[in-house]
């Protein structure tokens, strides 16, 4: 046992606290002994637990946020459990034929082949399958690059001065309620240093899908693109996940340095609640990149899980000719609510940043594109485009546009477009003329809705996210 | 291959749109390898005629009978009577952005083709047909990669048509006014497709209002459609006496 | 309560007129008091501070006399309705035909009739300052068209401050009610006479029956050192039309607030407005357009100009409640930067409940286009006239499709003269209109 685990057990006794060390799930509650003892779970140096300590103290002192387009009962932060160890191989379904056939045939839908369907579904396999070997051969492949990717739980350790330099250096502790929050207890997530002029030999992603379960509720990423380096880097996957824990507060932060580029993809799909709107993942994400001097950082997300999502990733282009792109596609159906967007800072001079936007809403559901775009007084013949579409599938949706357009800059240069529209019957029947059914035709308009965004993902992602709409859209067309 | 002797048989159709009454117990029948020209004028019903044959939402048969290859047709669904081979070029194609006209040219002829039990196409296969298509039509190869009409001049949406029924391969083909603002060239372009169409067991029925397509277009028959019926049927020189008098002494055998 | 709606309420104490009004004044201070003060985190006060306004001790000044009408006024055959100083100046007022009444010198009928309509329109729970309108109101115009009739001559309201009082506090209402098919032009203009700084509080309320038709011009040009806080109230009964224009130069503080909600099917909306402010001015449109029932229609064009250290805001709402299929709703605004610490903060917002409708927005901020520039440069102008006339072009394209001609060729020279400082480099603007 480290000494600040020791030191820990004999504060907790001072103070009354009785959780056992040994033990792996805290009770509901938080307070700084929660902290401390996920700290010394994970054997934290004191910098770390000072630093979170602070996070919380911040977190103390801030109220949630209202302002976003979305309903949900109030929270009580005191009734969650911030620490859980994975489940234990021996309570996890034992193969397939135990696991709730529904989300089966969503796998199937997908295409998820079977070894991945396993690992998804939590099923307790011996961990031999194939991509174990997958895993080592582009561990060897990244090592060589001199690229690190490793849990950021390691990275504290292993890079300290890294970490030290770069956490919280794109999202403050106190820039939001939920990232006070994530930084006072966050579990774990990854950690990615692409050091100078390297671009990086693979995308990271069929390695992340395999390892990110069980990063916990209060995920945390830090992704570092060194000079000159390049990395693109994808998170989440099309099939619907379940998780127990109904609040998901994660951060992200991306540092692009000097003529650096860094895409970051998103695929959402956490449990989105059921037909009646019970249940559901409520997701409230931070993500921020910085950019330096002609760095690039490029969003991509298609976001169409969680029964709530509240979630802005966002460039600061600092540096001179840095270039910020957000492409997203929100659906929301049934009850699902979401308020996404993005912030495009623009700072240096001739800076430009692109939004492109297509929400999606069916059945009894709520979409918001919330973006700001802000043209400091230095921002000197920077620009922006924005195109934010929304189409409605039903009358009882909503679908709404809360853009902020800030310019302090003459020589800046600004346009948005916003529009909005429903899958016309017209078009519908053309298609049905030609021989499609009407579901088949709705995912079909649907999916060109979204082409200009789709086309910015990694190609089997692209398709998969295509298959996704069409499934997630199931039930709305009738 | 279907073994009837009838491609259509319309028996005493009435259609409403909307509350209100358009066609009338109107019959008609077409045989395989026939092409029937429909005349008449404006709002006589002609485009309620093929939208009702196809099945489009709000047009509504409140009595009679369609047949179509010997099967029920007002009983199928739109996108099986397209899958049955029923095709109608629409008088206003509707632009569909995003979605490219490729990508609904290969989802209707794999539809069409795996309701028939044939196989799919291979892509690259089906890519090839696709250009050729265009070509016949002389749309530019870029046409397919656009979205489905999308910002397509008139006589593109047109073209755009008649190629989408050449790969469908559909066994009755309904022309609504597809000759309407086209210029000779292109008119030319969609009769020489038509005709390098006809065959034995494909029907068509061509609405029109100028004789000079039939021109190019020879029909078997003509009528002429008015106040939601067939007032008159002939043949190609029905075409030729409307052109010279006009539709005003037909009115009386309307009513 | 802060420091400044308490000192507030001493100009309802001061307004003593109108006491059949009583009540709704007394409600309105009431809640002015209970309000909760704006900040930068109040949403509809993001970007636009209270502060000029804040710091002064607002007081109700005395009539004035005056020898003659300013210049300034627009050369129209109109029913003219003069306040100088927020009192009634029948010296310079026409003769008031029988649907246009002051609010003191109402009727038992028309009190009435005013009271059954006051505050009707206008949500003043969501409109700070129309509650210390209301609560400090001394007098007013009502104009009540009955079904089918149509006014010969458009209504002329004149709002002038003269003076040099610091702290002068000018509340003005209008409450026009235009019944079935009834048809009506109204023009209000603000003009100060010096570089006094007063404030302007003004409430106008439009109550539109089924198929009128009222053109409704709203022009604000008083001195730099002016604040102004204005609001337009409409409701739009059955394929009834409102057509609007807006034009606010800066001020110290000029926010302007229009509220539209269509209530019967068929209304259309026609709202056009530009925004020049200069040096250190300051000026906030928010416009907030309902569609409560189907088939509606708005079309919405903002433009401004914004020069030297000046900021502006553009806050434009469209919301689409669930009911309100087929609307067809359109709001575009543009934005030119002529200076280096020039500063515009644009927020066009849709909130949309209904499918079947189509709704677009758009928004751009610019400067002028070189390439413009450099043509007109080619031709022999100067840069500096060339500037003014592509500045002015940007705007003009609104004024052109004001149908009322004396107003738009009042318009031009002004508009004009906002931004060319010489007459030299304006002289071709104001020509070239002789010309065509
Ligand atoms: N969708 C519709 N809604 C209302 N009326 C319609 C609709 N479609 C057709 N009609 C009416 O039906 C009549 C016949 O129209 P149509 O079939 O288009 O005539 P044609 O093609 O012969 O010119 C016209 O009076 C037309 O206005
Ligand atoms: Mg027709």
């Amino acid at each position: 046992m480290s000494e600040q685990v020791e030191s820990l057990i004999r504060k907790e006794y001072s103070a009354g606290f009785h959780t056992n060390i040994e033990s792996e799930t805290l009770p509901p509650g938080l307070n700084e002994d929660v902290i401390r003892f996920i700290s010394a779970k994970k054997n934290e140096p004191q910098w770390m637990l000072d630093w979170r300590l602070k996070a919380f103290k911040i977190w103390q002192g801030m109220e949630e946020p209202e302002w976003a387009h979305v309903k949900y009962p109030k929270i009580d932060f005191q009734s969650i459990s911030y620490f859980s160890a994975p489940k234990s191989l021996a309570d996890r379904p034992k193969s397939l034929d135990e696991v709730d056939p529904d989300l089966i045939e969503t796998y199937n839908k997908l295409g998820i082949p079977l070894h991945e369907q396993e690992m998804l579904a939590g099923v307790a396999v011996d961990a031999v399958f194939d991509s174990v070997s997958v895993v080592t051969t582009f561990r060897g492949k990244l090592e060589e690059a001199g690229v690190i990717f490793c849990p950021i739980s390691e990275a504290v350790h292993k890079y300290p001065e890294l970490i030290k330099k770069y956490i919280g250096s794109v999202v403050p502790q106190r820039d939001n309620y939920y990232s006070a929050l994530n930084s006072a207890v966050f579990s774990d997530g990854s950690f990615v240093y692409i050091p100078k002029g390297v671009r990086c030999p693979m995308e990271l992603s069929t390695y992340f899908r395999i390892n990110e379960m069980n990063t916990g509720q209060f995920e945390r990423t830090l992704i570092i693109a060194d000079e000159g380096s390049h990395v693109s880097y994808l998170e989440g996957c099309t099939a619907p996940q379940r998780d127990e824990n109904q609040l998901h507060a994660a951060v992200v932060e991306l540092v692009a340095l000097d003529n650096a580029e860094i895409k970051y993809s998103t695929v959402q799909n956490w449990y989105p609640g059921d037909e009646q709107g019970k249940g559901g993942i409520y997701n409230f994400v931070t993500k921020r990149g910085i950019c330096h001097t002609r760095a690039k950082i490029s969003w991509t997300q298609v976001e169409t899980g969680s029964a709530v999502t509240w979630k802005y990733p966002s460039c600061i282009l600092k540096g001179d000719h840095s270039i910020g792109e957000f492409y997203s596609v929100a659906l929301t159906n049934n009850y699902q609510q979401a308020d996404t967007g993005t912030k495009m800072i623009h700072l240096g001079k001739h800076t430009k940043s692109t939004i492109i936007s297509k929400g999606i809403s069916a059945g009894k559901s709520q979409n918001a594109y919330r973006g700001l775009v802000r043209m400091g007084p230095t921002a000197e013949g920077a620009r922006n485009y924005t195109q934010c579409d929304s189409l409605l599938i039903g009358d009882r949706c909503g679908a709404h546009t809360f853009p902020y357009i800030e310019s302090a800059h003459p020589s800046a240069v600004v346009e948005h477009e916003a529009t909005t529209s429903k899958v016309s019957d017209d078009q519908l029947f053309l298609c049905q003329q030609r021989g499609l059914d009407a579901e088949k035709a709705v995912s079909m308009i649907v999916n060109g809705f979204c082409r200009e965004v789709f086309k910015q993902l990694p190609m089997e992602f692209a398709v998969e996210a295509g298959k996704l709409l069409e499934v997630s859209l199931e039930g709305s067309v009738g | 291959m279907f073994v009837s002797d009838t491609m259509l048989k319309i028996n005493d159709l009435c259609a409403k749109v909307e509350d209100k009454e358009i066609l009338r117990q109107l019959n008609l029948e077409v045989k395989p390898g026939e092409i029937h020209a429909i005349m008449g004028p404006n709002g006589a019903g002609k485009s309620t005629l093929g939208n009702v044959l196809s099945g489009r939402p709000g047009y509504e048969a409140t009595a009679g009978h369609v047949e179509f290859k010997g099967q029920d047709l007002l009983d199928m669904d739109p996108e099986i009577r397209a899958r049955e081979g029923l095709f109608l070029a629409f008088q206003y194609p509707v632009e569909i952005p995003g979605v490219s006209n490729m990508e609904l040219l290969k989802a209707s002829v794999d539809a069409r083709r795996a309701h028939a039990g044939l196989e799919e196409y291979s892509a690259i296969e089906f890519m090839k047909m696709a250009r050729e298509a265009c070509k016949t039509v002389n749309l530019d190869q870029s046409f397919l990669k656009r979205g489905v009409n999308e910002g397509f001049s008139g006589g593109e949406k047109k073209r755009n048509e008649i190629m989408q029924m050449m790969l469908l391969e559909p066994s009755l083909c309904i022309l609504d006014e597809t000759d309407s603002g086209l210029d000779i060239d292109a008119l030319q372009v969609v009769a020489s497709g038509v005709n390098a169409m006809r065959s034995a067991d494909r029907s068509f029925i061509v609405v029109t209002h100028y004789q000079r397509l039939l021109d190019y277009i020879v029909p078997d028959y003509v009528h002429v459609l008015a106040n939601g019926r067939i007032v008159k049927s002939g043949d190609k020189s029905l075409a030729l006496e409307l052109e010279a008098k006009g539709y005003s002494w037909l009115e009386n055998e309307a009513v | 309560m802060s420091e400044f709606q308490s000192h507030a309420l001493v100009l309802a104490q001061q307004s003593t007129g109108l006491p059949w009004l009583n009540e709704a004044k007394q409600a309105c201070a009431d809640q002015w008091q209970t309000e909760k003060w704006p900040t930068r985190k109040t949403e509809a006060w993001r970007y636009t501070s209270l502060q000029s306004l804040e710091s002064t001790l607002w007081t109700l000044p005395s009539d004035a006399a005056l020898d003659a009408l300013p210049d300034e006024l627009m050369a129209l055959d109109a029913i003219r309705v003069v306040f100088v100083n927020g009192h009634f100046s029948s010296q310079f007022s026409s003769e008031l035909p029988a649907s246009l009444t002051l609010f003191s010198q109402a009727s038992d009928a028309e009190q009435q009739a005013i009271l059954a309509k006051f505050n009707q329109v206008a949500k003043v729970e969501k409109h700070l300052f129309s509650q210390l309108n209301t609560a400090a109101l001394g007098e007013g115009v009502f104009l009540n068209l009955r079904a089918n009739q149509r006014l010969e001559k458009p209504v002329y309201v004149v709002h002038i401050h003269t003076g040099s009082g610091a702290s002068d506090y000018v509340g003005s209402r209008l409450l026009l009610s235009l019944e079935t098919s009834a048809e009506a032009v109204v023009i209000e203009h603000f003009v100060t006479l010096s570089d006094a700084s007063p404030m302007f509080n003004a409430v106008t309320e439009v109550d539109l029956g089924e198929n009128a038709k009222l053109k409704h011009y709203r022009i604000s040009m008083e001195s730099e050192q002016a604040l102004h806080l204005g609001s337009v109230h409409a409701a739009l009964h059955a394929n009834s039309q409102l057509t609007g224009f807006t034009l606010a130069t800066g001020s110290r503080l000029k926010r302007i607030d229009y509220h539209v909600r269509h209530l019967g099917s068929g209304a259309d909306l026609d709202l056009q407005g530009i925004y020049l402010p200069k040096y250190n001015q300051r000026v906030d449109y928010h416009t907030n357009v309902e569609h409560c029932v189907p088939h509606c229609t708005t079309n919405e064009v903002f433009r401004g100009v914004i020069s030297d250290t000046a900021k502006a805001v553009f806050n434009g709402r469209i919301h689409i409640h669930q009911d309100a299929q087929k609307t067809l709703a359109e709001m575009s605004n543009r934005n030119l930067l002529t200076s280096n610490r020039a500063e515009i903060n644009t927020k066009p917002e849709l909130e949309i409940y209904a499918d079947d409708v189509k709704c677009a927005h758009g928004a751009t901020i610019s400067q002028l286009n070189d390439e413009s520039l450099f043509y007109l440069v080619s031709r022999g102008i100067s840069e500096a006239e060339a500037r003014v006339m592509l500045s002015f072009g940007f705007v003009n394209e609104l004024v052109e499709n004001i149908a009322i001609d004396e107003i738009k060729e009042w318009l031009r020279p002004r508009m004009a003269k906002a931004f060319g400082q010489s007459d030299d480099v304006v002289r071709h603007l104001i020509h070239d209109e002789s010309i065509d």
